[in-house]
């Protein structure tokens, strides 16, 4: 890259304030056009933020945007859209009852017509290499082609400036390497400007031509990714020196460690001794609307022992939480915990059993955002008094609360403050205070670094850790792979509901395990089994 | 209110994280709680006082007879506090099921059907007085949470929203007691005379009624002293016991409420049948306690009781404590109102009159309601 594009978008000093939080301060970026711009930084560095002002969801405080050198006030997502710039959400908002043509042409105001829409979504398709059938109804497609969608209805517009945030959150692997080439064929092709928001190393590495980092709401660095390497990387984005291992999750970074793999081919031996703490077999369930959630999923978890269940968001990583949560009754198979069978889906049987969880929706069947922290920390077993009655203990829940508060480091205004009123990731370590402080037989964690900073993620993982060492058997159920290779001892493979594969972390294969996730190898396999 | 006051105040604490700007914040928020009231109501009285000027009427009258009906007239607070009773009743039961995240407001109907109930009990039971009174009330209990049970069993059977089944039985209530107040076998008056000719039941024997107690010439009922006592233990159990902890986690997060051992049919199906109970117990006494129907069931029993008990718990924030006054103020209006006619002014300007104080009252909460929401979001906000 001798010579240097044009700005397509200029972004200069822009400030923006969520009552107290400074969210973005003075923040200044160019995107060029022909070039895929990498803005990297930690959640709650400000980069989403920053996006929301480009793209019309937030007015700045300050500062002023230039697009194509033109001074312009976005103050609606449409008005951006007429400027020429769109954006790719993190989170889809596709019908999913409706075809991908009628999905790209949604909220189109003229007249409509059925064939050129999908002429339309069959060229845009063809000219990026995003492989799709206009006439396939939303609801089958993976999460990977449904990004497809969101792509298209983006590009469609032919707008000028595309943004794509944390794009990679529910693509495989290989899906993710497929969309990178997708990008470069839209900067290269119609010299667009494209900005990618991340807090992936990575991939900023490997799909980017020039860097921004942020940190704390400001820009710490700015270069171009030639020049740029993953321990300089993370060094700006955390502003200290760290250890790539350690931090992997929080910096989307996959350390494949040979001398590890080594060492662990000898003790990851089955050890018939020992019973498994939690054994799942054929577990099959379906939800209200008849969709398979569950399909004869099976998994065993021995005490101490960390399970990874990998795979792509949407594959019945929520209803297997449910089901360790109560909150899903299985229409075939069993659920047994320490030896003893547990009935599913009856109010509080798998807490009593001792599982603990830490749910992927911790607002909603993790605590009571409305009650108190101490309230929170004594959900399943509050103290009772001496008095009988069934009269709650106050002063005891008070106590044990404290006291759980500074084992976990929980920082609140006190025992009474509204569970609200913490931040994400103190939620989080009352959520861990609770549920550990139970004496569990079983940890299940579902996406349990989500949402969290750095400081949070590391504290999670090693409470996670901890747990195991203690003899817990673990069951980590993650879409981020980084997450699963960083804690778990052995991996499974979540697709469509059901276990397609397994193989130790250690001599992990990525490759192999992408496929995995996206069902490639299990229909290999099917075929194969059938010839 | 003072505890949602200093809930509130200790949320702010925890963001601003001292103490001192804590208490001030209080006392702001407390006076902001009164200015709101006050901005309504005088906005209330204000549109009143040009209502009923603009039709010719006066507005001075129209005020001090309302004040006359409820309180100022000899034995008129009296009258207000027999009215207050079924009133706190029903917006103690509807606070209970609206902690459990329920909204039942067919208590018109669980009235009606207690009331029923105990007219059936009270005028074929025969026994010593007191013991017949004791069955009466019983009995009303038992009808108010049969008829909120099978919205209940509706709900957690055939999940069938709560809202449509309690409102619809409340028709349904009608049409039965109806029945019932048509056929001699059942609740109408035997003496060929009364009966026949009103479709009213038989009188309460003169042993079986509520004793009533006069203080400085006003008369009300024995059961206020039930009623205020139910008051102290609703909220007693709602903040200091497990059974009141789990309700609220049922209401606050049902997923969370779940997992944690709390079931939903048991305790969201109890609360809404408890909370029949309670207005089944205010038909009960409504009919032993002599402010109305003259210890006779008739049709059109419950005059409005269910509906504007639910009005009395929305006004109160569902606090059972503030609920004795915000019953008491409810009632106010409706025993003033009687002496509206007098005044002159058109029967119609003088329930714009109502309609507007009773507004007055509910806007309040409302406001503080969405306010705490947005705060709340906010806060959510400041964290993603």
């Amino acid at each position: 890259m001798v010579t240097l594009q044009p700005a397509a978008a200029e972004l200069l000093g822009i400030t923006k304030r969520f009552g107290a939080v400074v969210a973005c301060s003075n923040v200044d970026l160019k995107l060029r056009k022909g070039e895929i711009h990498g803005i990297l930084g930690e959640n709650g560095a400000g980069k989403s933020t920053l996006m929301k002002v480009l793209i019309g969801l937030a007015l700045p405080d300050a500062g002023s945007i230039l697009i194509h050198g033109k001074p312009s006030r976005i103050k609606d997502p449409a008005e951006a859209a007429s400027l020429g710039i769109g954006m790719v959400h993190q989170h889809f908002s596709l019908v999913e009852p409706l075809t991908v043509w009628e999905n790209v042409i949604l909220g189109e105001q003229a007249r409509l017509s059925a064939s050129s829409a999908r002429r339309r979504v069959k060229e845009i398709s063809e000219r990026y290499g995003l492989e799709i059938d206009p006439n396939d109804r939303v609801f089958n497609l993976s999460a990977g082609l449904r990004q497809r969608v969101e792509i298209i209805k983006c590009l469609r517009r032919d707008p000028g400036i595309v943004v794509l945030d944390e794009p990679t959150a529910v693509l495989t692997p290989q899906e993710s390497e497929q969309l990178f080439r997708v990008l470069r064929r839209v900067v290269e092709r119609d010299n667009k400007a494209v900005a990618l928001v991340s807090h992936k190393l990575d991939e900023v590495l490997s799909a980017t031509d020039r860097i921004t980092i942020m940190r704390a709401g400001e820009v710490v660095e700015r270069l171009n990714t030639s020049e740029a390497d993953a321990p300089s990387l993370a060094r700006a984005m955390l502003g200290r020196p760290v250890s790539l291992r350690s931090k992997g999750i929080a910096l989307g970074h996959i350390e494949i460690d040979e001398g590890l793999a080594e060492e662990g081919g000898g003790s990851e031996s089955e050890e018939p001794g020992i019973l498994p703490v939690l054994r799942i077999s054929g577990a099959s369930a379906k939800g209200r609307d008849g969709r398979v959630l569950l399909d004869s999923l099976s998994l065993e978890v021995r005490p101490g022992e960390i399970v990874g269940v990998a795979g792509v968001e949407g594959n019945g990583q929520a209803a297997l939480g449910d089901v360790m949560s109560s909150l899903l009754r299985l229409q075939s198979g069993t659920v047994t915990v320490g030896g003893k069978q547990i009935p599913t889906g009856k109010p509080g049987a798998m807490a009593r059993a001792g599982v603990a969880v830490i749910p992927s929706d911790r607002h909603e069947s993790g605590c009571v955002l409305n009650m108190s922290v101490a309230e929170n920390l004594t959900l399943v077993s509050p103290p009772r008094s001496s008095l009988g009655l069934g009269i709650l203990d106050r002063k005891a829940r008070r106590s044990q609360a404290e006291i759980l508060m500074a084992q976990f480091a929980v920082q609140a205004s006190g025992p009474e403050a509204p569970m609200w009123s913490l931040s994400g990731g103190n939620q989080q370590r009352v959520l861990l205070a609770r549920e550990l402080s139970g004496n569990p037989k079983v940890l299940v964690a579902s996406q349990p670094t989500r949402g969290l900073d750095v400081g949070g993620i590391e504290y999670v993982s090693n409470r996670i850790r901890q747990a195991a060492e203690e003899g817990v058997g673990v069951l980590l159920i993650s879409t981020e792979l980084e997450e699963v290779l960083d804690i778990a001892e052995r991996i499974v493979i979540l697709f469509r509901g059901g276990i397609v594969g397994e193989m130790p972390r250690s001599g992990v294969d990525i490759e192999r395990l992408g496929l995995l996730m996206s069902g490639a190898a299990a229909a290999t396999a099917a075929g194969a089994a059938a010839c | 209110m003072l505890n949602r006051l200093l809930r509130r105040s200790a949320a702010e604490e925890a963001s601003d994280g001292s103490s001192g700007l804590a208490s001030q914040q209080r006392l702001q928020s407390a006076s902001g709680v009164l200015f709101i009231y006050l901005v309504c109501i005088v906005a209330a009285l204000v549109i009143s006082a040009l209502v009923v000027w603009g039709t010719g009427g006066s507005w001075s009258s129209v005020l001090s007879s309302l004040l006359d009906g409820s309180i100022r007239r000899p034995g008129r607070w009296g009258k207000t506090i027999g009215e207050a009773i079924p009133l706190l009743l029903v917006a103690l039961g509807m606070i209970i099921n609206l902690k459990a995240g329920l909204v039942n407001i067919g208590q018109e109907g669980q009235l009606y059907v207690g009331a029923a109930f105990a007219t059936y009990v009270g005028t074929f039971m025969s026994g010593p007085g007191v013991l017949v009174l004791i069955v009466i009330l019983l009995a009303g209990i038992l009808g108010g949470a049969i008829w909120a049970g099978i919205a209940s069993v509706l709900r957690y059977w055939r999940n069938i929203p709560e809202v449509f089944s309690t409102l619809l039985l409340v028709f349904v209530a009608n049409q039965a007691v109806g029945y019932g107040l048509k056929n001699t076998r059942l609740l109408l008056d035997p003496t060929p005379d009364t009966g026949n000719r009103n479709l009213i039941s038989d009188q309460l024997a003169e042993g079986t009624r509520l004793p009533r107690l006069e203080l400085f010439g006003n008369e009300f009922p024995v059961s206020v002293f039930v009623a205020l006592l139910l008051a102290v233990s609703v909220s007693l159990v709602m903040r200091r016991t497990i059974v009141g902890f789990r309700l609220q986690m049922l209401g606050s997060g049902p997923r969370a409420a779940h997992r944690a051992g709390v079931s939903d049919r048991l305790y969201g199906g109890l609360s809404l049948a408890v909370s029949g109970a309670f207005c089944g117990l205010a038909g009960a006494f409504m009919l032993t306690g002599g402010d109305f129907g003259n210890y006779r069931l008739t049709p059109g029993f419950p005059v409005n009781i269910g509906w504007e008990g639910l009005l009395v718990a929305l006004m109160a924030r569902s606090q059972p404590i503030l609920s004795v006054i915000a019953a008491f103020v409810f009632a106010a209006l409706r025993t003033g109102a009687g002496f509206l006619a007098a005044t002159g002014v058109d029967s119609e300007i003088t329930k714009v009159v109502q309609a507007l104080l009773v507004l007055a009252l509910l806007i309040p909460p409302a406001i503080l309601y969405v306010r705490d929401r947005r705060r709340t979001l906010a806060a959510a906000k400041e964290r993603t």
